[in-house]
């Protein structure tokens, strides 16, 4: 018999509500080992004794076999002397330690709860609301860590004794699953339409009865409402999109399964399995020819973003249904998606025929996220359920805790402190209420989750977003963020290296250093110091926001710019013409998210748009990608020292009407990658430059993107883009916390 | 006076200056307590409390589609002290007129000014002239100060609103300004455009006796937005507001959209918006709409206890938070 040892491990990272000290005690079990394992808020202690052998086999594993959810990170592994333990105990969390806390996210359904959903002598057989340690909600109904059940939305459901028995039992897969639940104790559904009131399996069953029927299902689900229908009738989604008033955003596809997801998009094995990973994302795939989704659900385009089932509910609603469903986050004109019962039916009254409630409480919003791929990686264009709070460290140390309230469309919030940083899920468009109260609670939850209290707040320069509002009446010391700076810094924030980027921040407008509308800045420098050395041609835009929705104006604008007729003006638009003259709410921009606004409505794709995007996502769908001629657009220098590329070639290219409108798309997306690369080479005659980024909402454009990406690593230039924070407005509240961190190195 | 334009010597108190006085000013608001030769004017009184206020007039183009500095140099004063529950009686008026104005344009102005005051039942009992060098004004800028009288009894400020209470406005909104606008621009619009520059008296009388009735504004610089968030301020309530109901005229808001303008925060000179208790909203509307100024009064909006902001709830179900005006609008949507 060997001598016995005794080691102690400290380990911090995501252990938290991941079934990790449960998977200690099987370990400790295997190995034949007597101790005890602690939680003390956020860090888990283990003591251990036992053979020398068995020790080491126990240290190998407790990292290398720990739960696909948890993330340990070992901070100390240490001997220590022997206390001639017997047995082996979870001993009670100590919580008052405040120190590395993990909110996890919203999980998927794990493969064990899969099988006792479908598994008809299984007591959760069809419960919609099946969990364990490996799975189901977390973010959405915790109200405060630590993360117990007493402390989330489920603390309302008193665990009947089958539930407590695996509640308690650190053998069993839901030892401590907070949100563990069953027919007879949890949760139940319930339908709703003007006629009947059903809960349990007859709410489900009739809820399929009625999305059979082709009527439009708003469905309670993890972090807020969906509405639901047949995805392969045109004559049903068209109703959706009258009752909704949305003419033309696409709308997100759930397939049963992956295969019958595979018939009807083009599919990598590397997009089968990121779709299929525990995020379960919505991504964006090219879609087959006549693969039976109705066309109205992505008009226009030749993606659709699909997603897989991810909670049981889903689940079991697909399997029933088991053809496509549309799954569309239920809210109003870019506010946050709801989440209350009845806010649900006052607010989706005249929209949804029927709702299918449940009566577990959803403590705040996540929608889901949103990936595309581009450049051969998964990039996120919304964070959300699974994803978010985007935890991720900090390339460096914070004095004082730091709040960053984000722009003003797609907003996050992040909290910063110490040398970490989370990143809040979508909130939404702010300017609504609706945003606003979440927004606010969002602020007030991380900082109460996290145990953090920030001391000061960072927004964007433009004073009258509403998150810069917010944050002058906090109360907080304000520091302001200029928009592209926070896009660049958020890129650079991601990686490692600081010094030496040039990164282009392409962009819809954004406030700027001299007071212009920016969009289109090479800013050369690292986080806290950028300067501004390459730009577009500016150019006057009437109308304010209502520019950002009414592509013409872009167009007439360039084309007034150059001394052209502008083409095709709507009614009274000679008024703006006159306001474009006299500069009334006329604003100079040089932001390239403009300028394809310009090729939308030029081309004649898209003058009015109903939707954030709507033109450029439409010029690039109509793009092949094919190599085709380039069109020069002439660099010089302007009175300040700026490179600028002048887009005046394109207007004319854009309107030549022998060309088909995918040429002048192919010939505008190749001769912007061109154009970026002058610029790189102009500013490389006078700089040094180690690494080209790429960074704001124009490089969700995967065409342009791609062929930026080419085109410079074949100039033998090293090119980065984010990876996980959006690199639309999604990411600017990271951005801000790098920039405002960066300003006192 | 032969000349036909506005001199310096017309502001050096000769000659030149008494005939200005005589011809144009004296000429057109003359009446039995206005005398020129004397400093200040005898009033007489009868029992009451007075009501007090003053305003300045600096508009662009000094005549517009609807009115010009002269009338709205009336009705802004006089609106004043009828939105505060008087009855305006007695009016000054100082006048900075710039050299160079033609005599004719300042002599239409003042006209236009002595008929508004008439039609508003006030009489100009004190004025000065004074004229700056070229390029030292915009024409002419007014300023006028009323005296009302205080109707008894009645007792109105922001500060007897309560939750509950709704909001009423007596027109449409937005036409001072765009008009103005337009006409400073130089747009060539014509006809359907014009400032609603008038004098809410009867507008504001017809909702004294209601016992309801908490406070009235008109809705001038920043427009109905403005006065919302006041509003919202003052009492620490939400203010809702339902932008189906809000009155604008098409001509309105078809030139606000094309120029991205938002007509809340548009001027209006002849307007009222007022905040009455619920039981009260029919009867004041009622009474409006008997009116020729108040035909299309509308209750547009509550106060509730919640956020102290003004939310308009727009047709689609959606909402959108009006806040206090910034300097010049720039564009949010990224
Ligand atoms: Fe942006
Ligand atoms: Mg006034
Ligand atoms: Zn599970
Ligand atoms: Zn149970």
């Amino acid at each position: 018999m060997s001598q016995l040892r005794a080691l102690h491990f400290v380990v911090a990272g995501r252990v938290q509500g991941v079934g990790f000290r449960p998977f200690v005690y099987r370990l400790a079990q295997r190995f034949d080992l007597h101790g005890w394992v602690q939680n003390q808020l956020g860090q888990v202690e283990i003591h251990v004794e036992g053979s020398l052998r068995n020790l080491a086999g126990f240290a190998t594993a407790l990292i290398d076999e720990a739960p696909p959810l948890s993330q340990p990170d070992l901070r100390a592994q240490m001997q220590t002397d022997l206390a001639g333990m017997t047995g082996f105990t979870i001993r009670p969390s100590v919580g008052n330690v405040p120190a590395d806390i993990h909110v996890p996210p919203d999980y998927f359904t794990c493969d064990e709860c899969l099988s006792e959903l479908f598994e008809p002598y299984d007591r959760r057989y069809r419960y919609p609301f099946i969990n364990c340690t490996q799975c189901g909600p977390r973010y959405t109904l915790i109200n405060a860590l630590p993360y117990d059940r007493a402390a989330t939305s489920m603390r309302e459901f008193n665990l009947c004794p089958a539930c407590r028995a695996e509640y308690e039992n650190p053998l069993d897969r839901r030892f401590h699953a907070e949100p563990v639940a069953c027919p007879q104790c949890g949760p139940q559904l319930l339908f709703q339409n003007d006629r009947l009131r059903l809960s349990g399996e007859s709410a489900l069953v009739a809820a399929v009865a009625a999305l059979r029927a082709g009527q439009i299902v708003a469905v309670k689900g993890v972090g807020g409402y969906h509405l639901l229908c047949d995805a392969k009738s045109d004559v049903v989604v068209a109703r959706l999109r009258a009752r909704k008033v949305r003419p033309h955003k696409p709308l997100a596809v759930m397939f049963p399964d992956l295969m019958s997801a595979q018939q009807a998009v083009e599919m990598t094995d590397t997009e089968a399995e990121f779709l299929s990973s525990p995020l379960r994302p919505i991504l964006l795939l090219q879609q087959k020819t006549n693969n039976g989704l109705a066309t109205e659900v992505a008009p226009g385009l030749v993606e659709v973003g699909i997603m897989l089932p991810y909670s049981p509910l889903h689940h079991v609603l697909l399997a029933d249904f088991d053809a496509p469903l549309v799954v569309t986050s239920a809210n109003i004109c870019g506010e946050p998606v709801l989440t209350d019962n009845t806010e649900a039916e006052t607010r989706l009254a005249g929209v949804a025929d029927v709702f299918l409630h449940h009566d577990r409480k959803i403590v705040r919003p996540a929608d889901d996220p949103v990936f595309r791929m581009s450049a051969g990686v998964p990039r996120p264009l919304r964070l959300g359920r699974g994803c978010a709070p985007l935890e991720l460290n900090l390339p460096f140390t914070l004095e004082t805790p730091v709040l960053a309230v984000g722009g003003h469309t797609k907003n996050t919030i992040a909290l910063a402190w110490d040398r970490r940083v989370v990143i809040s899920p979508h909130i939404g468009d702010l300017g609504s209420l609706r945003s606003m109260v979440v927004f606010e609670q969002v602020i007030a939850d991380l900082q109460k989750l996290y145990n953090v209290t920030a001391s000061r707040v960072v927004c964007d320069a433009h004073s009258s977003y509403a998150s810069s509002r917010w944050a002058r009446a906090s109360g907080l010391k304000v520091s302001s963020v200029f928009h592209h700076h926070a896009h660049a810094s958020a890129l650079v924030g991601e990686y490692q290296e600081l010094h030496d980027w040039l990164v282009f921040t392409w962009d819809g407008v954004g406030y700027g250093e001299d007071g212009a509308m920016w969009g289109g800045e090479a800013l050369l420098g690292k986080p806290g110091s950028w300067e501004r050395v390459a730009s577009m041609r500016p150019f006057h835009l009437p109308g304010g926001d209502v520019a950002g929705r009414e592509p013409w104006r872009a167009a007439a604008a360039m084309s007034w710019e150059i001394g052209m007729d502008s083409p095709a003006l709507p009614t009274d638009g000679d008024l703006v013409h006159t306001a474009w003259q006299r500069r009334i709410n006329t604003q100079q921009t040089s932001a390239v998210g403009r300028l394809f606004d310009a090729a939308a409505a030029l081309t004649g794709l898209v003058t009015h748009a109903s939707y954030e995007g709507q033109g450029p996502m439409w010029l690039e769908a109509a793009s092949t990608g094919n190599a085709c001629a380039v069109i020069d657009l002439p660099l010089s220098l302007d009175e300040h020292g700026i490179w600028r590329s002048d887009w005046a070639p394109l207007v004319k290219m854009l309107l030549d009407t022998t060309l088909s409108v995918s040429q002048r798309a192919d010939l505008f997306h190749t001769s912007l990658a061109h154009a970026l690369l002058a610029q790189v080479r102009a500013v490389q005659e006078k700089h040094a430059v180690r690494c080209i980024g790429l960074a704001g909402g124009v490089f969700q454009n995967h065409r342009l993107t791609e062929m930026v990406v080419n085109l410079l690593t074949a100039a033998g230039l090293q090119v980065k883009l984010a990876r996980q924070v959006p690199v639309n407005d999604g990411g600017i509240s990271f951005g801000q916390i790098i920039e405002m961190g960066s300003r006192h190195d | 006076m032969t000349d036909a334009y506005i001199t310096l010597a017309h502001g050096n108190g000769g000659r030149y200056m008494r005939e200005l006085i005589e011809r144009v000013f004296a000429r057109h608001l003359g009446n039995p307590l206005l005398d020129v030769n004397v400093d200040a004017a005898r009033l007489p009184w009868d029992a009451g409390e007075l009501m007090f206020t003053t305003d300045g007039f600096t508009v662009q183009p000094l005549e517009f589609p609807g009115g010009d500095i002269g009338s709205l140099a009336v009705h802004g004063t006089v609106n004043d002290l009828a939105v505060s529950g008087a009855t305006p009686r007695y009016l000054s008026l100082n006048a900075f007129i710039e050299e160079g104005l033609p005599l004719a344009q300042l002599d239409r102005i003042i006209a236009s000014l002595a008929r508004a005051a008439k039609a508003a039942g006030v009489v100009v009992v004190a004025g000065d002239t004074k004229v700056v060098r070229r390029g030292e004004g915009g024409g002419l800028y007014l300023a006028t100060a009323g005296i009302g009288v205080r109707t008894p009894g009645v007792t109105l400020g922001m500060q007897t609103i309560q939750a509950g209470d709704v909001i009423l406005v007596s027109g449409p909104v937005g036409d001072h300004g765009i008009a103005v606008m337009l006409a400073r621009e130089q747009f060539g619009l014509k006809g359907e455009l014009a400032s609603d520059s008038a004098c809410v008296l009867p507008l504001t009388q017809a909702l004294l006796g209601l016992p309801g009735l908490r406070f009235m504004r008109d809705p001038t610089r920043g427009g109905l937005a403005t006065v919302a968030c006041e509003i919202s301020h003052a009492t620490g309530l939400q203010v809702n507001l339902q932008q189906s109901a809000i009155p604008v005229r098409d001509p309105v808001s078809a030139v606000c959209e094309m120029l991205g303008y938002d007509p809340y925060y548009l001027a209006c000179e002849g307007r009222v918006v007022a905040v009455v208790a619920e039981s009260d909203a029919a009867v004041a509307l009622d009474a409006w709409r008997k009116l020729p100024d108040g035909k299309d009064a509308a209750q547009i909006g509550y106060l509730q206890p919640g956020r102290v902001e003004v939310v308009l709830h727009t047709p689609l179900g959606g909402t959108r938070i009006l806040d206090e005006l910034e300097d010049d609008p720039l564009p949010r949507i990224c």
